[in-house]
Parts: structure tokens; C-alpha cells; sequence
């Protein structure tokens, strides 16, 4: 993944950066990890691995939101 | 699309593979196939929202490579998330007011993977005029179940995935105080409203909230309703669990439900959605018998699944790629 985007999904992750996406699994899927991460920061790696394995699995799903994360 | 029985058996002896919707009375007169089904007897179909027992609405699965179909129990409800196929879509049935219904309720947003394995469902009911008992069917065995999760396993070409999105007239006021419940469950009598304990029933009728209205949570922009279903004895109950640590606020009242409703739908765009359901709360605030929620049509239901269990929701499911 663009280290560019990976860096506005930990923004995202750590509520420094707002981004809804369209796709209902996601914003499910953020909700659940900004959480996680809010009660643990150390939660991050895990985080993220969850993120990207999301995003890996899905790509014609995923496409539309890392290009829409990749100019916020 | 709304079709007589003998069109629906013609379709299963043919081969075809379907998703069904219809009273009971029909689905009992189905033989054996590559089906699954619910009971219900309300639909939104190409002429508009419809009770009628005398025709089923069915959806043909021709976008898939393979399918499978299982039935679990509460015991073995979560084994979708192991049971389903790589790429996928899983479409689950659960009977209103079941064991199953209720623990995939109350579980599903804790279970590991869930978000990974594109899920989309409905709870089945029954005529809200004269009761009656809400089943789900494993067309393979034509055999029925009032406590059982039907579900069938879709698996998608390579180059497709499944898209399950919901449709919500509701959004909150983030001015208004929040609400957090003790634990997850379909009932309560105590909440904390913004960090002060109260007997919530006690709340509901001092501030004068319309119980129509939902409690809503942000998801991220996704807004989860859990409404209300009833009031008694000091306990409110609702027809989804509410979940410790979420924060819920009331729904903001909607002015007018039937033309907020439609306006959703006109500004959702989606184009080909191979399933759809709406809740029976939309069906009767919304005011749709009669009317049409194009591209959407299914079955009406007591409840909907996206990924978890959702309410007063229009769910659907578009296949991309």
C-alpha cells in the first residue's frame, strides 16, 4: 500500500482525520478499530493489519475509498 | 420479482437457484430444490408495497459460480464466518423471535472476521392482522424451521465482490444528551444518560420522546437504529440489542416520514441491487403499501441483517466488478 495512504488510515484510525466512505462493511470496520485503538493505542499494528487485510480482500470495493482517502 | 406458485414451482423444477419470500401457506407447497426462503406476508414489488398471501416474491441467484445451503442453530449460528466461501455472499434467514435471531443479534458486532464475509439477510415474520409463526425454509429438504438460521452460501467469480449496504431515514443531533446502556441486551430498564443513571421508561415519557423514534449510533457516518417495540412494566424493550459501550442518542424527528423515505431512496443510487429488504416499520410509518421504491424490492421483514442485525433499515446488495 502507498506508505502516503497508510498514513491517513492511522490518522483515520486515531480520529485525526474524518473520512466516511460509502461502503457500509468500512465505516463498520473504522468504527470497530477507532475504538479499539481509543481504549489501546498500542492497538495500532493489529489495527491496521485488520485495515489492510479489509482493503486487500476487496479491492474493486476498496479502490473507490483509497482513492478518496489518498487526497483528504 | 411477485410470482404465482405455479411460476415458482415451474422455476425450482427447472433448477433454478432462488431466494423466496411468501405466507407460509405457499412455501409449505414447494417441492424440493436450490432454494431458501422466509415467511412474510408483505413485500415491496414492481407494482408498489403489497400483503398478499397469494404470491411469492423471488429473487433467481444467477451471479454466482457455486452455492451452498446450510441451516444453524444457536449453537453453531457464527460458523457463516468459517462456512462461507472466499469470495462471497452469504444470505441468511432467521425467524423473528428465535433463539438464533437473538444470539446472532447480540453477537454478531463482537465476532472476529464478520466484517470480511459479505452478510446480508432478513428476519422472517408473519401477517401483523392475524399473528402466526415466523419460519425460514432449506429448500433442499423442503423442510421448515421456527428456530433456525437458513443460509445460502453464494460464491462470486474473481472478478466480482458484494457491496451490502443499508438505507436510514435517521441521523442524530450530536447536541442531544448521549445514552449508554449497561450491557448488551434486548431490554432495559436503567441507562446512563450523559454519565447520570436513570430509569429509562421514566426518561422516555418525561422528555416526551416519540418511542417511533429509534436510537440511533454513529458508525462512522453509518447510522445503526435500534427502535423501540415496546414499553411495559418499567422495562423498555427493543427489537435489535442496544450494546454496552456504544453511544446512542435519540433520532432527530423526522417530519414526514413517507417523503423523507423516498427522498433517501432517490439519492441512494443505487443501480442493480440483486437483493433488497425493508423494514416493516418503513412499510407502515413510510406509508408504502401502494407504493414503489425503485430499484429496491423485496420482502418486507421484522428485522434486517448487514453483517449484523439492523432495523427500521432498507438493506440491500450490489454485486461489482
Amino acid at each position: 500500500m502507498d506508505p502516503a495512504v497508510q498514513e491517513k488510515l492511522m490518522r483515520i484510525l486515531k480520529k485525526e482525520l474524518k473520512y466516511s466512505s460509502m461502503n457500509l462493511a468500512f465505516n463498520m470496520l473504522i468504527a470497530k478499530l477507532q475504538k479499539r485503538i481509543a481504549e489501546d493505542p498500542g492497538n495500532m499494528d493489529s489495527c491496521m493489519e485488520e485495515m489492510e487485510a479489509f482493503l486487500a480482500k476487496y479491492p474493486i470495493v476498496a479502490k473507490v475509498d483509497l482513492a478518496n482517502i489518498a487526497v483528504l | 420479482m411477485l410470482i404465482t406458485l405455479e411460476e415458482t414451482i415451474a422455476k425450482i423444477n427447472e433448477g433454478k437457484i432462488l431466494h423466496i419470500a411468501a405466507d407460509g401457506s405457499l412455501l409449505d407447497k414447494l417441492p424440493k430444490g436450490k432454494w431458501i426462503g422466509g415467511t412474510t406476508p408483505y413485500f415491496i414489488s414492481d407494482i408498489g408495497g403489497i400483503l398478499t398471501k397469494d404470491k411469492l416474491f423471488v429473487d433467481e441467484i444467477d451471479y454466482g459460480e457455486d452455492i451452498n445451503i446450510c441451516t444453524y442453530g444457536k449453537y453453531n449460528v457464527f460458523q457463516v464466518v468459517e462456512e462461507c466461501y472466499e469470495n462471497g455472499l452469504a444470505i441468511m434467514i432467521m425467524p423473528y423471535g428465535s433463539q438464533v435471531a437473538t444470539k446472532y443479534a447480540k453477537e454478531a458486532p463482537e465476532v472476529e472476521e464478520l466484517l470480511m464475509h459479505p452478510t446480508v439477510g432478513w428476519i422472517s415474520g408473519f401477517d401483523l392482522n392475524t399473528g402466526g409463526e415466523a419460519k425460514v425454509y432449506d429448500g433442499t429438504t423442503a423442510a421448515s424451521y421456527t428456530d433456525k438460521a437458513v443460509v445460502m452460501y453464494v460464491k462470486l467469480p474473481e472478478n466480482k465482490s458484494a457491496m451490502i449496504n443499508m438505507l436510514n431515514i435517521f441521523t442524530d443531533d450530536k447536541t442531544d444528551p448521549i445514552i449508554r446502556f449497561y450491557d448488551n441486551e434486548l431490554s432495559a430498564k436503567k441507562c446512563t444518560v450523559n454519565g447520570q443513571e436513570v430509569d429509562f421508561a421514566q426518561y422516555i415519557e418525561k422528555k416526551g420522546i416519540d418511542s417511533k423514534l429509534p436510537l440511533v449510533a454513529d458508525h462512522n457516518g453509518a447510522y445503526i437504529n435500534t427502535s423501540i417495540k415496546s414499553m411495559e412494566n418499567g422495562t423498555v424493550s427493543f427489537y435489535a440489542p442496544v450494546f454496552k459501550d456504544v453511544e446512542y442518542r435519540f433520532a432527530t424527528p423526522v417530519k414526514d416520514y413517507a417523503t423523507q423515505f423516498k427522498k433517501i431512496i432517490d439519492e441512494a443510487g443505487a443501480k442493480d441491487p440483486v437483493f433488497s429488504c425493508n423494514c416493516i416499520l418503513n412499510y407502515l410509518y413510510g406509508e408504502l403499501e401502494g407504493k414503489k421504491t425503485p430499484p429496491y424490492t423485496g420482502p418486507v421483514t421484522f428485522g434486517e441483517v448487514a453483517y449484523q442485525l439492523l432495523n427500521q433499515t432498507l438493506v440491500y446488495c450490489e454485486i461489482l466488478g
